[in-house]
């Protein structure tokens, strides 16, 4: 893609989210809702940028977005360490396979309490909390990526000399890595999603936790500043993702 | 030399239904000989070139290199596939390294020979290009050079000019008749186009339909080096090819009889 398609790719992009912010503006500035519950969101923005600059809400930030890159590592690690075991070893697929089969629909939130008894308020349980719900898209697409892998691919590098047992790391991963990446995307937008949940849940610190305690004593202008934060946060981490993909697949057909 | 002996390959089906694909297959392959396999899509062609490369296990009998039977894939025997198979993380360059690495050559070394191979398949100036960014053509040429990279005394090709369009296939098929005369491997060229196997080959193994059986061998008596332009006026080549034809019609009906 050229520059000027993408330019004109992002100009489109913004358009839809102008229009909600227009909404919103015209939401309360007819009175449809009052200012005390709805904020304009200039009001909203400028207490966002205010906000931004003291040391409390750096904190906020900082806590939220250690347990949420914590999190996704151990996801990360985990997920494509036991899709490539699995894809490669039938015997790892055997045990592997129910496991996920029985997790993964489950809904991770609903560990969260067992998880604080075991593990506190602190970072740990949230940082679990998170592995455990973007582990599994991660684990599946670096499973099917890595069975995928074109067989000639595979006889080409044996050929060639490359040992049996080199070859999961010389062309099985190599080869799986658009998957792997398009499951780290699905992770890592599940990883903030989950992260603030779990501060809203129960929490000492970090964003969710600063929406709750904005709800609770009636600051909507507070409330809506957390929210605007991790949704940027989520921009911000996905661009540098794809930032990291388009390095990485550049050599690999379009996707 | 490469024998194969008395090689036969059953494939089992979803409905537990045996298939048999190629059926007591014998032939043996001199050192330095151009040697094609022809026959109609599904006689076992590729299978039979699979069991010599070593990734596929033949049901019944044993096929040997150099009197050892052969137990997995080795640098001995280098394949081309029609799907190319580059490695897309890997450029040019990268591609064509990897087997000379593989092999425990030096970083410099692998990269001197390599260069010097991507200019003789007629690629320099292409050596940090990744294979997305060339044409099916110019893929083949860099799977070539991948293949010869590693010395490979055994060349095996499986229809690595079929999913190209006429003109570069000829193209192809020039280039590799001037590598081959230079050095003179040892060649099995799995193809079902009888004008190619003709004009490239000392020797064609006729194949029939399913179950894959030698139907035989013709001896292509034609002077080397060959010139494309000239081989067509030939009325030896032309009866190669008229013969050879007559036997693929025959070999389809066979497989029509109930």
């Amino acid at each position: 893609m050229n520059a000027r398609a993408l330019t004109s790719e992002v100009l489109l992009g913004i358009i839809p989210i102008a229009l909600a912010v227009a909404l919103w503006q015209a939401i309360s500035s007819f009175g449809y809702a009052p200012v005390t519950l709805l904020p304009p969101p200039g009001l909203v923005f400028s207490r966002l940028a205010q906000q931004l600059g003291t040391s409390n809400f750096q904190h906020e930030i900082a806590s939220t977005l250690f347990r949420l890159f914590a999190g996704f590592s151990i996801a990360v690690i985990l997920g494509v360490g036991i899709g490539l075991a699995a894809a490669t070893n039938p015997v790892v697929n055997a045990v592997v396979r129910p496991i996920v089969r029985v997790l993964a629909p489950l809904p991770k939130v609903a560990l969260y309490p067992a998880l604080l008894l075991l593990l506190g308020f602190g970072h740990e349980s949230k940082i679990t909390l998170v592995a455990a719900d973007a582990l599994f898209p991660i684990l599946l697409s670096t499973y099917y990526g890595a069975s995928m892998v074109e067989q000639k691919l595979i006889w080409s590098a044996m050929a060639a000399g490359t040992p049996r047992r080199q070859i999961l790391f010389k062309v099985v991963l190599p080869a799986a890595v658009p998957s792997i990446l398009t499951g780290c995307r699905i992770g890592l937008v599940i990883s903030c999603i989950v992260v603030f949940l779990a501060e809203m849940i129960s929490s000492t610190d970090g964003l969710g936790h600063m929406l709750v305690t904005a709800a609770r004593t009636f600051q909507a202008v507070d409330m809506f500043v957390p929210l605007i934060t991790i949704s940027l946060l989520g921009l911000i981490l996905n661009g540098l993702l794809q930032g990291l993909r388009s390095y990485l697949l550049r050599g690999f057909p379009e996707v | 030399m490469i024998e194969i002996d008395h090689v036969s390959q059953i494939f089992r089906t979803s409905g537990r239904q045996a298939h048999l694909a190629l059926s007591d297959i014998s032939l043996t392959i001199e050192d330095g000989a151009f040697v094609s396999i022809l026959g109609p899509s599904g006689c076992g062609k590729s299978t039979l070139l699979y069991i010599v490369g070593g990734f596929v296990s033949p049901t019944e009998g044993v096929a040997r290199v150099k009197g050892r039977a052969i137990t997995g894939p080795g640098p001995d025997r280098g394949p081309v596939f029609q799907e190319f198979a580059l490695f897309p993380w890997k450029t040019v360059l990268g591609n064509v390294m990897y087997g000379p690495r593989q092999q425990g050559v030096k970083a410099a070394e692998a990269d001197a020979q390599s260069r010097r191979l991507i200019e003789m398949v007629g690629l320099k100036g292409f050596e940090n290009f990744y294979p997305k960014e060339l044409s099916g053509g110019m893929k083949q040429r860099v799977a070539l050079a991948r293949t010869l990279a590693y010395h490979p005394a055994v060349l095996l090709m499986d229809e690595p000019f079929g999913a190209l369009d006429a003109h570069t296939r000829t193209r192809l098929q020039n280039d590799l008749l001037n590598i081959w005369e230079r050095d003179r491997k040892t060649v099995l060229f799995v193809t079902h186009s009888v004008d190619e196997a003709v004009f490239l080959s000392d020797k064609v193994v006729v194949m029939t339909r399913a179950p894959g059986r030698i139907k035989q061998i013709v001896d292509i008596e034609l002077p080397r080096p060959r010139r494309r332009a000239e081989l067509l006026l030939d009325p030896r080549y032309q009866k190669y090819v008229v013969e050879i034809e007559r036997m693929i019609d025959d070999t389809s009906e066979d497989g029509l009889r109930p």
